[in-house]
């Protein structure tokens, strides 16, 4: 009976020692490759903002600094820091950082600060975004913030000469635009339980009333009723397709691409998207416009950004930090709009893209990039994922017909006002 | 009375042939479609024109199309691993479990039969943290591991449960005749089993191909990552390529499909006529 | 001696495989579930009991997610059961093209979830998808249906996906069950003079069982765990969340790594039940 028990153990004792002796082989053979050579950072980006080989290559002649890519899907790269994190592990020294993950990142101390000029504060008005207490967290590098699009040609057939200046003109305009049967569902706007359909209301009420929180974080009540009462408005007279309700917002932003609505605001990318005879049908009937506000176009656009920060865990923070620099200067966004057709987040580099007409179609997009300002004034809080949750579902559920305004408006101002008592 | 059998049949078959194909027919349809007429509202269920674009993509060498492909061969990879330990190692326990008495036995059966219920998302930040530890993460083979500790209960089980009905007097024969156990189970049992083995391996292969949250948290560089997740990358936040991602599902079959061809013959013309009775 | 030892021997690397990779695990996972521990609050992790529990099961939205988990797990058990026997019989009686109507049949198993969800948003589109396209073809609608607008209804659409998904390893395990049962027992039961009925009652039933046994357990913990399905087909609504749903988002979204723990637990138990249900009544050895 002792005896098999312990040759059970010597057992497994043997293969257990063998894995190991595995495991640590290969970890000696990568240690002395890592010290062999110059310093060397991890890079962590979805596909977009991956720099081509030349680009690298470029910069580790420049520096010494070897770089590794590491592509992740967007959805996926928060998992994956969080998982990290987690186990003290650091994922990447470099890693991509949304907009919306500021505050969740700087609440669990994920970032490492970084030094930014002033002049490069001056020209890149969406680093107010990854600006925490007066820390600045992430450097923008790919740039996007809310313009309002129009089909022309579907305005004019509809008898609508005028652009839109006002949400009220749009609402009229797309009333006009479905009586004449010119287009069944004009409005494109996300609505779907996602994301999306939060930043939708958050943008609604920004360039309504340049408000959509107090500042001790709840809602703007006014603010937010009067954008919401608005969707509402859109939802029932079918202003917007029904399948946009259950869809991706995605699909329905794609909507104006595919001709079946006349009016969008939407990510910055639908300047570029709407000239890609692949993606879009009506090619050349499409014009970025400024936001409409009240009163008049609105005064200011929400910002939403996409960061590159440098990891609190990295062991290669002072390289990490060359790397970010020379990712955002001036010269790399120019060459990243060529190979990645990132929109720069530099004002100084847009405007030259757009007099050099390496950026076609621009509208007021350059117009409107002078107006971004961010709606938090708090900066992005550290329970942005649970309000933004609350928001969408709120919304969703307004638009199948489970809630009115009124009751959406109640259910997630009831969830945000638990999130701050539990700050 | 014959006639009706064969109308049933026949209208069997084509129902079958309607849910099984009718989806796949639906996604190849989409691959060919054009982005901008993906959701047109026109009640034709052909495209107005067709494209190729997203296969073209796919093979024309570019840096996408070259991802996929080899992501597929880290899934074959990871694949290939996986069925070399996991069929060895759920043969040689079932075996134990199945025709051996030991103290134990039950206890072990019960334990090794319940994991089988574990979600993934109840062992992976720990496995990380273990593997983050050990070094083991965004490697292939240990990736293959964790696979093989998520079928082995399974695979277990329905050995087992073959193993079970081969009647004792075969191997007792075997042994009078001189055979030890490890022969006699060479020669007697495992040529009665194949049937159930190659559907393990099957299975194995299968659940290894769709593989997505394991590796999506364990593995993280293009030398490791499987086909799954980089079809998901063709959706971005700002980007969904259903075209793109429609036709890499479709060339994503094919290893499936011609692994399920090559067992057919072993799977059911193997069982029609009395194989065990040996 | 020898003798005794052979059965632990043979044992030994699935213990091992199974000790490390999955018991070790789960008892860490444990003891994440007792504490309080959100990644955004990094300086207050700390033991709280079962607290973590109470909070959920206190929680509305909890029960919510429960009785779409357990509608899903219903309707996908009881579907995916009848079609699978239904798709083996079929395969066993097809001799002439059973490979290529095997290999079909197995397909959508080998599908990736998150490719099967896109692939069944497009059939159940509430614009002009598949589905809508062809009941406007045969003029039995003339708007397009929105099938994912209501919660039972999507529940049902998500259902259906999943089993289409699960109906193939159904099949198979039955199929390979089949082919264990020894011709000689059916000769037998025939010289008793039982009927075709009779047999298949008494003698294939029974006999299949703990393979079924396999399949049942297998399909719940699937319809337990869907979750790409839903997300295609209805991004993160409440509407159609269910437990996994759940327990995803508050580990990975709201960072809260304590309470996530504690929710996956819940779902491990509640698959736990139905597991240890299968063992006792599927899985008694079959004697000849």
């Amino acid at each position: 009976m002792k005896k098999r028990w312990i040759s059970l153990l010597l057992v497994s004792a043997m293969t257990l020692s063998m894995l190991a002796g595995c495991g640590s082989s290969e970890d000696t053979a990568e240690d002395t490759s890592e010290g062999g050579e110059g310093d060397k950072i991890t890079f962590m980006v979805p596909d977009w903002g991956v720099p081509t080989d030349e680009q690298l290559a470029a910069f580790t002649e420049e520096t010494g600094i070897e770089v590794e890519i590491a592509e992740v899907g967007w959805d996926d790269i928060r998992e994956k820091i969080a998982t990290a994190a987690s186990a003290n592990e650091c994922a990447a020294d470099v890693v991509e950082v949304d907009w919306s993950w500021v505050g969740e990142f700087y609440a669990a101390d994920w970032l490492e600060p970084l030094e930014v000029s002033d002049e490069d504060k001056e020209d890149m008005p969406t680093i107010e975004t990854f600006t925490v207490d007066d820390k600045v967290l992430a450097m923008p590098y790919a740039n996007d913030y809310r313009l309002a699009y129009y089909n022309t040609e579907q305005f004019a057939q509809a008898g609508i000469t005028e652009e839109p200046q006002t949400w009220d003109d749009v609402l009229e305009a797309c009333r006009t635009l479905k009586s004449t049967g010119t287009v069944e569902y004009p409005f494109a706007i996300a609505l779907n339980a996602e994301e999306k359909t939060a930043t939708c209301l958050m943008w609604l009420a920004y360039t309504m009333n340049g408000v959509v929180w107090n500042d001790d974080g709840t809602f703007n009540e006014e603010s937010v009723m009067e954008a919401l009462k608005y969707m509402e408005t859109l939802i029932n007279e079918e202003l917007v397709a029904p399948e946009d309700k259950t869809s991706s917002g995605m699909d329905a932003y794609m909507r104006i691409c595919g001709g079946t609505a006349s009016f969008l605001t939407g990510p910055t990318s639908f300047v570029s998207r709407s000239q890609n005879e692949e993606l879009c049908s009506v090619v050349g009937q499409i014009t970025p416009i400024l936001v409409p506000g009240k009163d008049g176009k609105a005064a200011q656009t929400m910002p939403l950004p996409e960061a590159i920060g440098v990891s609190s865990l990295s062991e290669n923070k002072e390289a990490a930090k060359k790397f970010v620099e020379w990712y955002t200067s001036a010269d790399m966004q120019k060459q990243l709009n060529e190979t990645n057709s990132a929109i720069p987040t530099r004002n100084s580099v847009l405007e030259e893209l757009i007099n050099e007409g390496a950026i076609e179609n621009p509208g007021a997009m350059l117009e409107e990039a002078q107006l971004v300002s961010s709606p938090f004034p708090n900066g992005i809080p550290s329970y942005y994922a649970e309000m933004s949750s609350a928001m969408y579902n709120a919304i969703n559920k307004m638009a199948l017909g489970e809630l009115t305004a009124e009751e959406a408006y109640e259910e997630m101002s009831s969830a945000l006002d638990t999130l701050l008592s539990e700050e | 009375m014959k006639y009706a059998k064969k109308a049933g049949y026949i209208a069997a078959l084509i129902l079958f042939l309607i849910f099984a194909a009718g989806p796949f027919v639906w996604t190849f349809i989409i691959s060919i479609t054009p982005d901008h007429a993906m959701f047109a509202p026109t009640p034709e269920l052909l495209p107005g024109e067709v494209t190729f674009e997203n296969y073209k993509e796919l093979f024309s060498g570019g840096q996408r199309g070259s991802r996929f492909f080899e992501s597929m061969y880290n899934s074959l990879r990871a694949a290939a691993i996986t069925l070399c330990i996991g069929v060895p190692v759920a043969v040689m326990s079932a075996y134990a479990l199945s025709r051996m008495e030991f103290k134990g036995r039950k206890v072990i059966k019960n334990l090794l039969l319940i994991t089988m219920v574990i979600p993934v998302m109840a062992t992976i930040i720990p496995l990380y943290q273990m593997f983050a530890a050990g070094k083991m993460l965004d490697d292939i083979f240990w990736l293959s591991m964790v696979y093989v500790s998520s079928y082995l209960p399974m695979a277990v089980w329905l050995i087992s449960n073959y193993f079970a009905t081969i009647p004792e007097e075969l191997e007792e024969a075997a042994l009078i005749d001189g055979c030890g156990k490890f022969v006699s189970f060479f020669r007697i049992i495992l040529p009665l089993s194949y049937p159930i083995i190659l559907s393990v391996i099957l299975i194995m292969f299968l659940n290894t191909w769709s593989q997505f949250q394991i590796p999506l948290i364990l593995a993280s560089s293009m030398e490791t990552k499987p086909m799954a997740i980089v079809v998901s990358e063709f959706m971005t936040k700002d980007t969904i390529q259903y075209g793109l991602i429609a036709a890499a599902g479709m060339l994503a079959l094919i290893p499936p499909a011609l692994t399920a061809l090559i067992f057919r013959k072993y799977l059911i013309s193997g069982m029609t006529k009395g194989s065990v009775k040996g | 001696m020898k003798k005794k030892i052979a059965p632990y021997l043979l044992l030994t690397p699935m213990i091992l495989i199974m000790g490390v990779l999955v018991f070790y695990p789960i008892i860490t996972t444990f003891t994440y579930s007792l504490k309080k521990w959100k990644l955004t609050s990094p300086g207050d992790i700390r033991f709280i009991g079962l607290k973590n529990y109470r909070n959920i099961l206190q929680s509305d939205s909890f029960w919510y997610s429960m009785q779409n988990t357990v509608y899903i797990l219903v309707l996908v058990i009881v579907l995916t059961t009848i079609l699978g026997c239904l798709v083996a019989a079929f395969l066993k009686i097809s001799k002439k093209c059973s490979g290529i109507l095997l290999a079909l049949a197995i397909l959508p198993w080998a599908l990736p979830p998150f490719v099967n969800g896109i692939l069944w948003k497009f059939v159940f589109f509430s614009g002009y998808g598949f589905l809508n396209k062809l009941l406007i073809g045969i003029g039995a609608v003339e708007k397009p249906v929105e099938f994912l607008a209501s919660r039972w209804l999507l529940l049902f659409v998500i259902s259906i996906v999943v089993v289409w998904r699960s109906v193939p390893f159904m099949a198979l395990v039955c199929l390979a069950g089949r082919q264990s049962l020894p011709e000689d027992v059916y000769e037998a039961a025939e010289i008793d003079g039982g009927t075709k009925g009779k047999i298949f009652l008494h003698v294939t039933v029974p006999l299949m069982l703990p393979f079924v046994g396999v399949g049942l357990t297998s399909t719940s913990v699937t319809a337990i765990n869907v979750f790409d399905e839903i997300v295609a087909l209805s991004g993160y609504s409440d509407l159609a969340k269910n437990i996994l749903m759940e327990s995803y988002l508050t580990t990975f979204n709201f960072l809260d790594f304590g309470k996530g723990s504690a929710m996956t637990y819940i779902v491990l138990f509640f698959a736990l039940l139905l597991g240890i249900f299968y063992l006792r009544s599927l899985n008694k050895e079959v004697e000849y």
